[in-house]
This record gives structure tokens, sequence and C-alpha cells, in this order.
């Protein structure tokens, strides 16, 4: 027996590495590194020691009669033997895995951040799309992993914290939409504001690390909740040395809100060619006035005479710059038993809207601990206090700040529409005849909103090793939250409504509270052997997860006391309770077999029991298999540039746990809050959706092949995937007749499929001692396709969701998914235009598609210079291949500002084809009249474009100032950097707006664009210190 | 695996079942007529109109606003037919809810009346069949064979009303008087039976007499009126009062016709603020109520055009024309009349006058039709009552004239069916009175004269697309030209 001892440090900077695992090859002899990288052991003679590190490269070295071996670690860029936290939180070397994961360094979150952390991300991870909303800085984010497949229920990713799942239920502006739970619309009208989501009460700069598990495969463990993919974050847990380590971060940026309009300046404010001459005109969202003439003047208001002319820069004028402003301390202590990481930080955004402001508090605690060798628990809490105050009405028509400043007219002084906006009873100053585009300035004043959300989650796990090579583990996680809103939607005096009942001041107000509560309970038991050139890995589990959510509501109407916002002081009083409540049992388990480590075969099964099917459908299996061969190991000559090689292929079959609602099972009758005539008044008409006693979750079945490549020393590296995903038993909510007595129904039979590839490829095109050049390119091509709805029968549909007035998204049997449908010109056989005897062009006979508004493609090209420590890259990401019905277009149009509606100014348009007799069209329409179609006829072809772009998304530019630092001084590491986001749109199709901001939340409303926020660049820094 | 998940998955806050009569007062509240009737029936009887586009577009530019002509479609189907029809589902076979059962069905008849009067050929023996018969997209039946199976259930319906059986007292309409609810079915039946003047005289004559033998309303009592409250409100009243309050005017055909002929009803109905440059100056100082001042907008322009007509009108702006008086008529919880006495006896006028009633003399009914809807004006709120003297007057000033009869009664429906605009349509469109001459709007996108249906919602073209196409194919064109089946 010989006693070795030694440290371990970092090659690149001789730090010392914690943690690093010292076993005896062909052993379980072994220890690890304490906090300041030493290790202690006792091993027999003539063995030889294998050191190795997440994320660095092993070493072995023979002892012979040394006492002492010091060694330095490599990063790995090869990460040979990379660990990737999979399903469940199980770590696995990731030349094992059969399946596509991505692992997000917690840099790309936490340095160029956005609130919604997540948006950071955006064209940065293969097969991930990810968009924000243009809703404020608490909205809601939409993520895609390889393209959606749900014809018409939720898309976006399980979100898993330490291995437990968290909910990520979106507060947005949802037309039409239902939640997993609940519908979670807001109550009252006029609430359109994006209430977010569940992934904003996450700080970035607790986030260890995060692995996306992409396909199916990679998230068969997670069963009935697997159907989109996972996002797997991982908090921290300890520091990186002894004592207390304290950390500072400090992030601010600054938002310009961007203004894309383009619209005529050339005619002025009016209708019908006439501009306002008297007072208390009502032409205030029309631009179908008068040709601009210097000298010319117009009466607006009470008889207020200003200038005739162009009001340029609304969008500047109106919103103000936003700003972000995080600071995050921590402290953290590791020891070679454990340690902590506690943090304190604070996120305060000012949103463009003047009002709008979000406010984050979050306190985070992660910590491990070993208390034996066999006995250990780690665990984390996260608590938040987030503050949503004022955020904006959007993606309306009515009472909504983005339309009316949008929509305004061009020779509307907004100094004026702002000193105008109460009459002198105080209330609106009515300046529209369209009373519900209600004043902006009058909105910004009067209209209120507060969400504040408490939440807490977390888990606690405790591990206890049976034997050398079997553990078992248990845990217990909750996710809870408490949300209070209240808002006044349609404030006292707004013109939209109608005037109170005499003693009475109109307005509305309600205030809500709800409560949710997700609990998990797992276990599982892993163990791993090891036979000659064979080795077996196993797990078995199960979960029992319980989520209960409800909600309190009351809405008032009119009040006695004016100003004064309490359901106290309403006149008509609308109480609601709600309560959901679900469960889902599982048992689970995996087998995993090896052979010379470079064949791998794994085999998972998880089965589901649901709470909300009927006893016959309840119980439903989910397999998977997946194998991966690592070529570039298997044989004894591989050519020297090949580094690394792997091929993978994997088949699984998931399925989603929300489709199914509670109680979906039956028709349920209710009581009206208020009596009629002394009289109950009761039916189930607040459902226009005829239940399914029979309805099975939708399941899906995926098959991938990969190829991972590392060529020439890791200067060339390839990850790159196929698949083909089909969704079946998709629950299709289709649109019936009304005549049937619902409006849609839920049927099991929708299928798609999705197919595409996604690669991802990193260059190193110049590495020299002083620079080093690094190129990603990241990109994917999914193509959605409806097999069956109702039949199979091609051309079969549904719609999904329909744009405010017109067009309407559809599913088509034997299209891509999401069609937009919507009427058109119509066209004789020689596909010339016909107009009406009046001039006005004709509407298609039926709906016509206009194409998909799912993007096909997607990704990034990063670029990454780093001189002596200087660092910078910027990001350029695309969208291609999607269709949008535009209504910023479809208004700027019936408006009059959209350089469309120039033609026949003077005069009526002479529209360009044939009348109803085929005869060459003669009679010129007035220009107001024959724009006004997209509107009376929902004839939207002109409001219909391309939704692609190309953006310079990202630009951050950072220096390491720590080599600087004296060796004495507190600040141990120090970096600060430049960063810019959303900075310059380098190519899009649509007019007078970004293509990034669609304005619905809704999960599968795509393509529909309803007036958001302007969208935002933002530009700041970022300032990171260790102590 | 699954224990307790049976229990886990039942509502608790809200019940499997309810008692259909308060389900019934669901379907009640909800016949109330929609605020697309104020932009097409209303306008194309020629009684308001504007002269604003968008929205607003329908009958007063003759042009087709499916957003407008939907709105009958989705609210009788998804609030009235559904919610009757859940209960005669739930009591057809229950004896001790006969009652009940035979209301459902009389309910439910007045709004099939409305559907098929508004687009013809619509879903009738298949409709309402999707929660119990997984009917998602029904057929269309003919406006013939809806009108057969109205005139049967309120046939059968009425006649098998007992007051000797449970009375469902928490019905909203009548208390669960049988005896109202008779006289309510025996008057729509007889309405039913008038509308088939033109396309079947020998039944229509068949109809009316049985009607008139079932007893039918007499006094503004037995009027069907939906009681709006302040949570329960009047729809066309709130669309008056809140974003269109000042974008719809009274047309000069109907002030004209009230003025000419002095009518007292003028006073009740109508307002004008004076001198009222914009909406914002429409202010209770400018309202006057006197008949004199009462200048009803003329037909055919737009909110430019109108222009010349405000100063050939010697007006402030449009804003100065007269409008239906929201404080009174229209206000907020101003009651919709379903079914009026006035309306029942200005029908058997005409019944009487084409013999196909004797007994009670034509003129006797039409005194008394317009009477009643004189006192009528009471019940829209109190200031709008006209005085009995006021009544008497008008009667000797404007006597029943039997060589221009029909025109005389029917103009008389047309003015005591003022805000019930799919019954003020029909009429016109049956009887051709009053006499209208067509809007001259130049823009207009129909071929004839006037408006003749209402178009078909977007979503039966998107959804039941083969079932719409067969009516249109059967019927004519989905247009506003096309005529339903009686009007042929």
């Amino acid at each position: 027996q010989n006693r070795i001892s030694g440290t371990v440090t970092n090659s690149a900077d001789k730090s010392p590495l914690a943690g690093v695992s010292v076993v005896v090859k062909g052993s379980t002899t072994g220890t690890s590194t304490d906090g300041s990288g030493n290790y202690n052991l006792s091993v027999p003679n003539n063995v030889t020691l294998v050191f190795s590190f997440i994320g660095y490269g092993s070493k072995e070295i023979s002892v012979g009669n040394q006492t002492r071996i010091d060694i330095s670690l490599s990063e790995s860029a090869e990460a040979l033997n990379e660990v990737v936290v999979t399903a469940l939180g199980i770590k696995k070397e990731a030349k094992k895995l059969g399946y596509a994961t991505a692992t997000i360094n917690a840099d790309a979150l936490t340095e160029n951040r956005t609130p919604n952390f997540i948006n950071s991300l955006q064209g940065k991870i293969a097969g991930v799309n990810i968009s924000g909303l243009g809703t404020g800085p608490a909205g809601t984010s939409k993520i895609r992993i390889r393209g959606q497949s749900s014809i018409s229920g939720q898309n976006n990713p399980l979100i898993v914290v330490n291995g437990i799942p968290i909910d990520n239920t979106n507060f947005g502006t949802n037309p039409g939409n239902a939640a997993a739970d609940n519908s979670i619309g807001v109550r009252g009208g006029g609430n359109t504001s994006d209430g977010g989501d569940g992934l904003s009460s996450i700080n970035p700069d607790d986030i260890e690390s995060m692995t996306v598990l992409k396909g199916a495969t990679a998230a068969a463990l997670y069963g009935s909740r697997a159907k989109d993919g996972v996002l797997m974050i991982t908090t921290k847990t300890k520091g990186n040395g002894k004592g207390i380590g304290v950390s500072f971060n400090s992030n601010y940026t600054n938002e310009t809100p961007l203004d894309f309009t383009d619209y005529q300046y050339e005619y002025g404010q009016g209708e019908n060619g006439v501009r306002p001459t008297t007072p208390n005109p009502t032409s205030g969202q029309w631009s179908f006035g008068e040709k601009f003439q210097p000298g010319m003047t117009q009466v607006l208001f009470d008889n207020v005479t200003v200038p005739y002319e162009p009001v340029y820069n609304r969008i500047r004028k109106f919103f103000r710059n936003g700003s972000n402003f995080t600071n995050t301390v921590s402290l953290s202590s590791a020891s070679d038993k454990g340690g902590f990481n506690l943090s304190f930080a604070n996120m305060d955004s000012k949103g463009i809207v003047p009002n709008n402001s979000f406010n984050r508090k979050t306190i985070n605690l992660g910590y491990s601990y070993e208390l034996s060798k066999k006995l250990s628990f780690s665990g984390n809490i996260n608590y938040s206090h987030e503050y949503n105050k004022n955020p904006p009405n959007i993606a309306n028509q009515d009472n909504s700040i983005p339309t009316a400043i949008y929509n305004l007219a061009n020779s509307m002084p907004l100094d004026l529409l702002e000193a105008k906006k109460f009459n002198a009873a105080g209330n609106e100053y009515i300046y529209s005849r369209f009373q519900n585009r209600t004043n902006p300035y009058f909105t910004l004043s009067e209209q209120f909103q507060n969400i504040v959300r408490d939440r807490i989650f977390g888990n606690i796990s405790v591990k206890y090793n049976l034997l050398p090579w079997l553990f078992v583990q248990g845990r217990v996680g909750q996710d809870y939250w408490s949300r209070d809103q209240d808002y006044n939607n349609f404030p006292t005096g707004q013109a939209s409504i109608a005037a109170a009942p005499a003693g009475f001041v109109n307005g509305t107000y309600t205030q809500e509270s709800r409560r949710f509560r997700e609990i998990n309970t797992d276990i599982l038991i892993s163990g791993t052997q090891k036979f000659g050139d064979f080795g077996f890995d196993f797990n078995v589990g199960g979960n029992k997860m319980y989520r209960r959510s409800d909600l309190n509501s009351v809405l008032v109407q009119d009040f006695v006391v004016r100003g004064l916002y309490t359901v106290m002081n309403g006149r008509v009083k609308d109480p609601i309770y709600g309560l959901s409540e679900r469960a889902v049992n599982s048992v689970y388990g995996s087998a995993e077999f090896s052979y010379k480590n470079v064949l791998f075969v794994n085999a998972t099964a998880r089965n589901d029991w649901f709470s909300t099917l009927s006893p016959a459908n309840r119980s439903i299996l989910y397999p998977s298999v997946s194998g991966s061969f690592v070529f570039s190991q298997a044989f004894n000559s591989v050519p020297t540039w090949l580094t690394f090689g792997k091929l993978r292929a994997a088949y699984a079959e998931v399925g989603s746990d929300t489709d199914v609602s509670p109680y979906s099972n039956n028709l349920f009758y209710g009581i009206n809050a208020n009596l009629f005539g002394g009289q109950p008044v009761g039916g189930s008409s607040g459902t226009t959706t005829l239940p399914n006693a029979n309805l099975r979750p939708m399941r899906t079945a995926e098959t991938e092949l990969g190829l991972e490549l590392k060529l020439f020393d890791s200067r060339v590296t390839l990850d790159a995937a196929i698949y083909n995903k089909i969704t079946n038993d998709q629950i299709v909510s289709a649109q019936i007749s009304d005549a049937s007595g619902f409006i849609t129904t839920l049927i099991n039979s929708g299928k798609s499929q999705n197919r595409g590839f996604e690669m991802l490829l990193n260059l190193v095109p110049v590495k020299t001692p002083n620079f080093q050049w690094d190129l990603t390119l990241n990109g994917s091509y999914n193509k959605t396709k409806v097999l069956s709805l109702l039949t199979d029968t091609p051309g079969e549909r549904i719609t999904v969701g329909t744009h405010v007035f017109n067009g309407e998204l559809r599913q088509v049997v034997g299209q891509e998914m999401g069609q937009i449908y919507g009427f058109g010109f119509k066209r004789d056989a020689s596909g010339q235009m016909m107009f009406g005897g009046n001039g006005i062009p004709l509407r298609t006979d039926d709906l016509i598609s206009y194409g998909s508004a799912l993007p096909k493609w997607n990704g990034g090209i990063n670029n990454s210079f780093n001189y002596k420590g200087i660092n910078l890259s910027f990001l350029v990401d695309f969208k291609l291949g999607n269709m949008m019905l535009s209504g910023t277009n479809f208004n700027a149009v019936r408006h009059g500002l959209h350089k469309m509606t120039l033609v026949g100014r003077e005069g009526g348009v002479l529209g360009v084809g044939v009348n109803a007799k085929g005869e060459t069209n003669t009679v010129k329409a007035p220009v107001q009249d024959y724009w006004s179609v997209v509107r009376s006829l929902a004839l939207i072809e002109p409001v219909i474009y391309d939704g692609g772009f190309w953006k310079v998304r990202q630009i951050t530019a950072g220096y390491d100032f720590t080599r600087f630092l004296p060796r004495n001084f507190p600040v141990k590491n120090l970096k600060l950097s430049a960063v810019a986001n959303n900075v310059f749109l380098i190519k899009k199709w649509v007019d007078n707006i970004d293509p990034d901001s669609f304005g619905y939340s809704s999960d599968n409303l795509v393509g529909m664009e309803s007036t958001g926020l302007p969208t935002t660049r933002s530009i700041g820094f970022n300032l990171n210190a260790k102590f | 695996c699954d224990q307790g998940f049976d229990e886990l998955n039942i509502n608790k806050t809200a019940a499997l079942s309810v008692n259909p009569v308060f389900i019934l007062n669901n379907a009640t509240v909800n016949s109330a007529f929609t605020t697309g009737s104020v932009i097409y029936e209303t306008g194309i009887v020629q009684q308001m109109i504007s002269p604003n586009s968008g929205v607003l577009t329908g009958a007063n530019f003759n042009q087709d606003s499916r957003d407008n002509t939907v709105q009958n479609w989705q609210k009788y189907y998804r609030n009235v037919i559904r919610n009757s029809q859940d209960v005669i589902n739930q009591t057809q076979a229950v004896a001790s809810r006969s009652n009940l059962y035979n209301m459902a069905r009389i309910i439910q008849a007045n709004a099939y009346m409305i559907l098929t009067d508004s687009y013809g050929d619509i879903p009738y023996t298949d409709a309402e069949k999707g929660y119990t018969n997984q009917i998602f997209l029904p057929k269309y039946d003919t406006q013939q064979a809806v009108y057969a199976g109205i005139i049967k259930e309120l046939t059968e319906a009425t006649a098998a009303l007992d007051a000797t059986k449970a009375i469902e007292a928490a019905d909203v309409l009548y208390a669960g008087n049988i005896a109202l609810w008779k006289k309510y079915g025996n008057s729509l039946l007889l309405r039913a039976g008038m509308r088939l003047s033109k396309v079947d005289a020998a039944q229509a004559q068949q109809v009316v007499a049985k009607a008139l033998q079932g007893g039918v309303m007499e006094s503004n009592a037995d009027n069907a009126i939906i009681k709006h409250d302040a949570n329960y409100v009047n729809g066309i009243g709130n669309m008056l009062n809140a974003t269109e309050a000042a974008n719809i005017y009274l047309a000069a055909p109907f002030v004209d016709y009230l003025k000419k002929t002095n009518d007292p009803r003028l006073k009740s109905i109508a307002v004008r603020y004076v001198g009222a440059k914009s909406g914002p100056e429409q202010v209770a100082s400018r309202a006057s109520t006197d008949p004199a001042v009462q200048i009803g907008m003329p037909l055919g322009f737009d909110n430019n055009t109108i222009s010349a007509e405000v100063t050939k009108n010697k007006l402030a702006s449009f804003y100065d024309f007269t409008q239906v008086d929201r404080t009174r008529m229209v206000k907020m919880t101003a009651p919709s009349f379903l079914v009026t006495a006035a309306q029942t006896q200005l029908l058997l006028a005409e019944a009487a006058q084409r013999n196909w009633v004797t007994g009670t003399s034509a003129e006797t009914y039409y005194n008394r039709g317009v009477r009643l809807h004189m006192e009528q004006m009471a019940l829209y709120d109190a200031n709008s009552a006209v005085a009995a003297a006021d009544i008497d007057t008008y009667l000797k000033a404007t006597p029943y004239v039997a060589a221009t009869a029909l025109e005389q009664i029917n103009t008389q429906y047309w003015v005591a069916s003022f805000l019930n605009g799919p019954e003020a349509f029909a009429n016109f469109r049956r009887s051709g009175f009053p006499k209208l001459a067509p809007n001259p709007f130049p823009g207009k996108s129909i071929k004839g004269e006037f408006i003749k249906r209402l178009t078909y919602p977007n979503s039966e073209i998107s959804a039941n697309t083969v079932h719409v196409k067969e009516a249109i194919a059967r019927q004519g064109a989905d247009d506003l030209d096309t005529k339903v089946w009686w009007d042929k």
C-alpha cells in the first residue's frame, strides 16, 4: 500500500480544481479533490490512477513508486468524456447518448441578457426556435423545439429545474386559447396584455448549465410530458473553493423602440378627401384627407387650429427608451463534502410604454452535502417576487396603445392629442368616430394593471449508496405560486363604454387571485455494472404528480365614487371561483448496455396514469430505444485528422399530458352570478367546445439519426441530426357549425408529421496563441405536414384561430401545418381582377390559402473573435419560409396610412381588371371605399406577407481584466462586456413592422400579426466580478 | 396506480345538471335582438342608418358586411336554440315538466323564425345535435320545411300547455303563466301564418284562423318582453350608448312619416341635439324632443357626401340629425319586445281585411293595434308615455281607410316593429309596405333595389362547406339579393 497525494490544477491558469475524480483504474477505489485541488489516497503498488473531471480531458498516470503526483488537466475541447444532464437529472457521458442534446453555457444566458432569459438564446441552438413577442419586459416567450407538432394544442417544452418539472403557464393575450388547466383569458374585456410566463421568474445568474433535450428519445423518461422536448436547467449548488466566495454581476441595457413604419405623408388627416375644418372632428384615425400644401390648416378638438402638415416619428414621440438593470450578488462555498450557493438578485425593467415597469427579486439557495460515504443530499429553493406594473394591452383593435398609435392620422400632433385627452367633464375627449380607439394618452393616464406573483419552487433530494455500484435516490419538489392581478381596463370616463346610470360613473375593474401548486415526488434506483468488455447501467423509478390551481375573481362595473377602483364601489358585481385538479402517476425504467465503450444501446419505458382520462384510456406506455457507435474509437487505425466520430440512432414514443383538460369528459352546467328578473339563469353556454369523454392524449413517435464529428484537433466540429416525428391522436379542436350548438369540438384523430434536420457546425478558422476566430453555424429545416384530421382525405380542414376580423389559420390535410386562409381578389379565368358595378374589387367565393405561417428554416451564424483577452462576437439569425397576415398593415390600408392607398386619391381608384360581365372596368371607386374592402369584405390579400427575416441579433464585446488585478487585490476576477441585442434588421418582407413582433402569445395562433409594441434595440453592459 | 382519480376528475365548481327552467331563462334572455339588426334590418326598412363605414357598413350602403350579417346566426344558434334544445332534451320525456317542455318549443320556434327569415334555408332538423347525435355539420333544410316545422311546433306546444300541470314559476318571461304563454304561442303562430301570405295564401289563412281561435295577445300585459336590467343589458341600448352613440341616426323616411301624420310617438322616440357639431356636443343641454325640430338623416350618403344635406337642412353637422333617444327608448335597461299585442292586432287587421278571419272588423283590429303601440311607449320609459288624448286625436285625424288598408296596416306594423329589426324587415318584404324609395347610395353592392336577405356566416362557408353550398345551389347566390322562399 502506498500513500499518494497531490494537487490537480487547471492547465490554463493553474487554478486548483475541486471535485476531480481520482480513481484506481479497474477498481472502485478512489476519491475526489477538495476545494484546494488536493487529494490523498492509499493505493496498491503498480496501479494506474485515472483523473477525470467534467468538461476536462481525463489523464491516466502510472503510479510506480511515486508518493506525490501533481497534474494539470486541460479543458477538453473534444469533450470526449463530456457529461450531460439527461432526463430525470441523470448524468451521462455524452458519447453514450443515442440522441441529440444541446448544452448551453451559462455565459450565453447572462452576458447579453434579456428580461426573460430564454430570449437571449434566440438563434443560438440548432433546431430550437425562440421568439419574444414584443409585449413588454415581462412578456412570454415562445419556444419551439423541432417545430410545432400539435395541430391545436400546446407546443412549449417542459421546463425542468434540477430534475423536477416546474410550471410554465403563460398568461398571454390568448384569443380563444384555453390553457392546460382552466382558461387563463382575463375577464371583463379590454384586457389584452401579456401577463408573462413561468420562465420569467428564473434569474439566469443562478443557472449553472442548461441542456436541451430535443427529441422524443432524449425526453422519453418524461413520458407524457415529453412531446415538445425538455429544457433541463441545473442551478448552482456549490461554489468553486473553500471559504466564502462572493461574486457580483451587474447588467444594464437601454432599449430603444424601433420604428419600421413607412407610411404615406402626402395626404393628411380626414375622410373622403376632406380635411377637418370644424371643431371636434372625428377623423383622428383616418388619413384619407387632403394633399398637404404649404399654409394649410386643420381644426382639431375644440376649435384648435394647427398647421395641416405631416407629423413624423410617432413611435419615437410616444414611446420612451426602456431599460433593464439587474444586479446579482452570490455567496458560495465548497468543500470536499459539499457546498452551497446563495444568490440575491434584483431586476428593474422599464418598458417602452411610459407607465410600464417590471421588477423581479429572486433569492436562490442551492446546497449539497455528503453526510457519509453512503448518504448525501442536495437541494435548491428559489423564491421570486415579481411585480409587473401596467403591462400594455397589445394585439387588439381596441383599447390598445399600439393600435391607436400605429393608426393615428398622420397629421395629428401628438402633443395636442396629449393635451386634449380629457374633456371638460374629465372624461376621454373623443377624437375619432372609432371611439374604441381610445386616446393613447388617456389610456396611459387612466388605465392601470398590477400583477404581483410570489413564487417558491425547489426540491430536496436524498441519495443513498446501497452498494458501490447501486444507489437509491428520493426527491420531493414543489412549485407554488400565487398571483394577484387587478386592472381597470375600461377606466372611468372612457368614451368607448356606455355612460353609467345617473348617480354612477362608468368604468370596469377586475380583481383576481390565483394559486397554483404542483408537487412531484419521485424515487430512482440506479446501478452500474461492468463485465469485461460489457457494461450495464439501469434505472428504475416512479413519480407522483399532483397539480391544483384555483381562481377567485370579481369583476365590477360602474362606480359610486369616481376614481375609487375597488370591488365594493362597483354597481354591477360579477364574482367567479374556479378550481382545477389533476394527477399523473408514473413508473419508469431504463437499461443501457455498452460494449468496449464504443457501442451503446439504451432502452427506456414509462407508464403514465392520468386522472383526466376515462378509466379505459387512463394507462399509457411510452417506450424508447437508442444506440450510439463511437466509430473513431472502434478501430485501431483511424486517420489522425479524425478526433472523434459517432453515429447515433433513436426511436421513441412520447405524449402530451396537457391536452386533455380536467373535467373535459362531460358537459357541466353553471348558474350565472346574477339573477335575472329575480330568477336564476343557468346553462352550459359558457362552454363553446363540445365535450368528448373518450379523449386520449396525443402521442408522438420520433425517429432520429445523428452524426457527431470532431476533426483536425477539434478545429471542425459537426453535430447533425435528421428526424421524422409523427404525432398521432392529436386532439383536434375542429370548428363546427354554430348550428350544432357549439363552435368547436375536440376529436382524437389528428395526425401530423415533422420532418427536418438540424446541424451545428463549429469552425476554428484561425487559432494562434494570441488570436482565435470561432465560427458557429447552426441551422435547421423543419416541415410539418398535416396527415389527417377527422379523416385523411386531402383538403379536409379545421380552423384553429381567426384574426381580429379577417383571415384564419387552418390545418389542412396534405398541406403544411398552419395555413393562412382568407378571401382574396376575385379573378376571372385569365387571371384579371374582377370589380363590382361600383368599381370596388370583388372577393373570391371561398377563402383561399396563402401558405404556411410556420417558419421552415431557422438558425444563426455566430462569429467570435478572441484577441489577448478581448472577445468580440456577433450573431446573425434568421427565420425563413413563413407567411404572415399583418394586422398592422390591415389597419394602415383601411385608414389610409399605407403607401398603397396613394393611388387614386384624386378622382378615385380605377381598378385594373374586368367587371362581372367581363368588360374592362371603367368605374372609379372612391379611394377610402376601395381600401375598406380589407375590412368590409375581409379581403386580406393586400396584407399578406412573407414573414421571414435576417437579423443581427446580438453583438457582444468583452474584456477580461483579471490579468491586471494585483495579486492581493480583493477582486479575483473581473470581466466587463458591452452588449447589444436586436441590433439590425438585414432583410424583411413585411411593410411597416418588425416581423419579429407578432403580438399574440397564443400557443398555436401563429402568423396572425396584430399590432404589438414596437420591437426594441438594447445596448448595455455586463460587469462580472468575483471576490 | 390510479387510486382516487375518478373522484379527482369531478368538477367541484359546476354541476352535471341544473333545473332546466333556469336554462330556459338563458334562452329567453338571449332572444333579444342583436346589434347587427341595427346595421342591417333596421336600416333596410329605413328607420335608422349611419353615414359611417367600416364596422357600420350594412344597409346604409347596401353592402355586404359579414361581421354584421353573422350576428343573428351566432346569437340564436349558439344561445337561444342551444339552450332551448337542452331544455327540450331534458324535459320531453318528463310528464311533470310538460309545460316547460312546451315553453321551450315556443322560445325555440321564435328563434328559428328569425333565422330562416334572415337567411332562407338553414340547419333545422339536424341542428343542435352536436352533443346528442354527434352531428357537427348539420344539413340545411329548405325554408318551406323550416316553416312547416315552426308551425307544427307552435301548434302542438301551444295546445299542450296545461294550467292543471306543474307551473314553472321561475320562468322570466311570464312566471309560468299558462294563459299568457298560450297567447304568446298563438301570436307567434299568427305571425308565422301571415308570413306565408304571398307564397301560400291558403295555408296562411288556415294557420291564422287556428291561431286566432287559440287566443292571441290583446293587451300590452300580454307582450313577450325581455325586461333588461343592469346585469342583462339591452344590447342595442348598450351599442347606442357606447361606441356608436354618435354614429347612428333616425332615417328621414321614418321621421318624415311620423311628422307628416303628427304621430305622437315621434316625441317618445326621437331626440335631436340641436347645433351639435360633433359627438361630444350631443349633450343634454342641446337635447330637444320637440317633434317640430326633428330632422331625419337622408339615405344614400357617406360621412363626406352627407355634408351637402347638412347644409341643405341648415344643420351644424351630421351630428345634428335626429337620433333615437338613448336616455329613454334605447337606454341600457330598455326592454326588448319579442312579440307585442300591437303587432298581433295589426296582423289580425290584415287578416280581417283579407277576409281570412271574421267576427271583428279590420278597422277595430287596426285601431286596437295602433292604440296598443302608442300605449306601449310608456313601457320603454315613463318619459316616453303617450297621453290617451293624443292617441284619440291621432286616430281621429288618420282614420282607417279600407281602400288603402293593406298599406295603412303594414305601415303601422312598420312603426310598431321599430327596434325589432328582424320582424320589420320580414314584414316589409312580405307586404311590400311601407312604400319606401330605394336607398340611392351610389356604391351599393346589391343588384336590386332593396336587400332581400342576409348572407351566411364565413364560418359556415369555412366549416360546413358542403351543406351551405347545397343550400346556395338550391336557393340562389349567397348575396343580399336572393329572395327567400316566402318572398318569391
